[in-house]
């Protein structure tokens, strides 16, 4: 009772300005918070609304897991590894989810097509008829395009093709990492 | 307990800024320009904007527009020169700029708390000092204490939001079993196969050799999350936790290939900065005092 006499009394001393700055952080705390719990309450992300769910649900030894690997294969006949940070660094820590959602069209599952996915979706007919990573091609076009950029003309090292090298942890233990699946191969 | 100046909340600006700004600067848009629009999936309130606005927004001159508007706003931001106004030009493109990474690959959390940070010092008066508005005197001086500490504790609220939801979230998700000796290891070697991870370390293969001691290190993280909030109302268990959170984040690099950069900047919020300036001052103070001390004849006399 004592702090509500106390609250109760403040704000009938305070000037107008005060009681003005009171009420615009009270706003600005609801605006953040309310959100904030909605979105936790229904585990969902909705940007910028955002539920920290970082690895909500742990690893599970027994679910097998797919990963790509990025290479490029040089003028000179090298094979090399390329990391995909050093070409798009803007997107930090979203490279890898960027081709898994690429190589599973998901592009071509939002309720607004990019014209020339809905053009591509036509041409297939469905869905299901796409192949796996129907845009991965272009983006590894992209991705060889910054690199050679970078690479002078004459450079031994710029590469005459990009490709994903696609391999699974088929899991259940801690051994064979690397079963390979599938490869798409860009030329430049 | 918490900094109640002009001065704490206009440091904090700085920081936060700072940051967006040195991101900016570092990032390669014109790389970013190459990516096809095709690939996007717009989240959330991207999902308003036009396929036309995105087709010319990933272009070469759509992104050094962009660039070029980041980096002036978030200079003046940072700078706090016209603050009211730029600290919201700032929040809005971070946003959007956020928005556009997202809508490519994940929705990392990352930077989220430091958007988070943004919208708090666009309407708080966060250039009313340690900034160019205060040195050319365009700042209102008559203001509450409360005007100042309230977004900083605000801040620090946010921060222990993140942490104590995080682990709530992980306890309803998955329950007990996030306490599995699998949960890390399996987690942790996933992250560390591919080359499309910021780093490429391998110390995720060494952890199955120590499985059976795992499920305690979790729960010791799980515990720590849901004690974050004890920073913001005990000053002697904040550096405690905070040292902690240090540590977390920084070995989940080279376990994980995950890093949490600038979620961890943003504990300056906690930093009392208005001691941390009063003792650089009692610093430059006492040296004179001494030399003086030693200096000055009469007291060499009277000693």
């Amino acid at each position: 009772m004592s702090i509500i006499s106390k609250l109760t009394n403040s704000w009938a001393h305070a000037d107008d300005a005060t009681k003005r700055l009171v009420i615009k952080y009270a706003i600005l705390t609801a605006a953040l918070f309310l959100p904030l719990f909605w979105a936790f309450l229904a585990v969902r992300n909705l940007y910028p609304v955002t539920a920290w769910n970082v690895m909500m649900a742990g690893g599970d030894l027994e679910r097998g897991r797919s990963y790509c690997i990025l290479r490029g294969e040089t003028i000179s006949g090298e094979t090399i590894d390329v990391a995909a940070i050093q070409l798009t660094n803007a997107l930090y820590s979203r490279n890898w989810t960027m081709v898994n959602a690429t190589i599973d069209n998901q592009a071509f599952k939002l309720k607004s097509l990019h014209p020339q996915n809905e053009a591509m979706l036509r041409q297939f007919g469905s869905i299901e008829n796409l192949p796996p990573g129907a845009r991965i091609p272009d983006l590894l076009q992209a991705w060889g395009e910054i690199y050679n950029k970078r690479e002078p003309e004459s450079s031994p090292m710029r590469l005459k093709a990009i490709r994903l090298d696609m391999y699974r942890w088929e899991s259940g233990r801690y051994a064979d990492y690397d079963k390979f699946i599938e490869s798409w191969r860009k030329e430049l | 307990m918490v900094p109640a100046t002009p001065y704490a909340l206009g440091v904090v600006r700085f920081f936060v800024h700072g940051i967006f700004l040195f991101d900016s600067v570092a990032d390669s848009y014109s790389a970013l320009a190459t990516l096809p629009p095709t690939i996007l999936r717009p989240t959330g309130i991207m999902k308003f904007l036009p396929w036309s606005f995105f087709d010319a927004l990933q272009t070469q001159g759509g992104m050094l527009t962009l660039k070029t508007l980041m980096v002036v706003s978030l200079l003046l931001s940072t700078a706090g020169f016209l603050t009211v106004i730029s600290t919201k030009t700032s929040l809005l493109l971070v946003l959007f700029y956020q928005g556009l990474l997202r809508s490519f690959g994940h929705f990392n959390h990352d930077e989220m708390i430091a958007v988070y940070f943004l919208v708090v010092l666009a309407f708080t008066p966060c250039g009313d000092a340690f900034s160019i508005d205060k040195r050319l005197g365009r700042t209102k001086q008559q203001r509450p204490a409360f005007a100042y500490a309230y977004p900083i504790l605000l801040m620090q609220l946010l921060l222990a939001w993140v942490y104590f939801s995080s682990a709530l979230i992980k306890l309803r998700v998955a329950g007990w079993k996030y306490l599995s000796p699998d949960n890390l290891p399996a987690l942790a070697i996933f992250h560390s196969l591919d080359n499309l991870h910021d780093t490429a370390f391998r110390a995720a293969f060494w952890l199955p050799q120590v499985r059976e001691y795992l499920p305690y290190f979790v729960g010791f993280i799980l515990i720590w999350e849901l004690l974050f909030p004890l920073a913001v109302f005990f000053r002697r268990l904040r550096w405690l936790i905070l040292w902690i959170g240090v540590v977390f984040h920084i070995a989940t690099v080279p376990l994980m290939n995950i890093g949490f950069p600038h979620q961890l900047l943003m504990y300056c919020v906690f930093v009392d900065w208005d001691r941390r300036r009063f003792l650089t001052r009692s610093k430059q103070v006492l040296p004179c005092f001494v030399d003086q001390h030693r200096c000055d004849p009469t007291t060499v006399a009277k000693s």
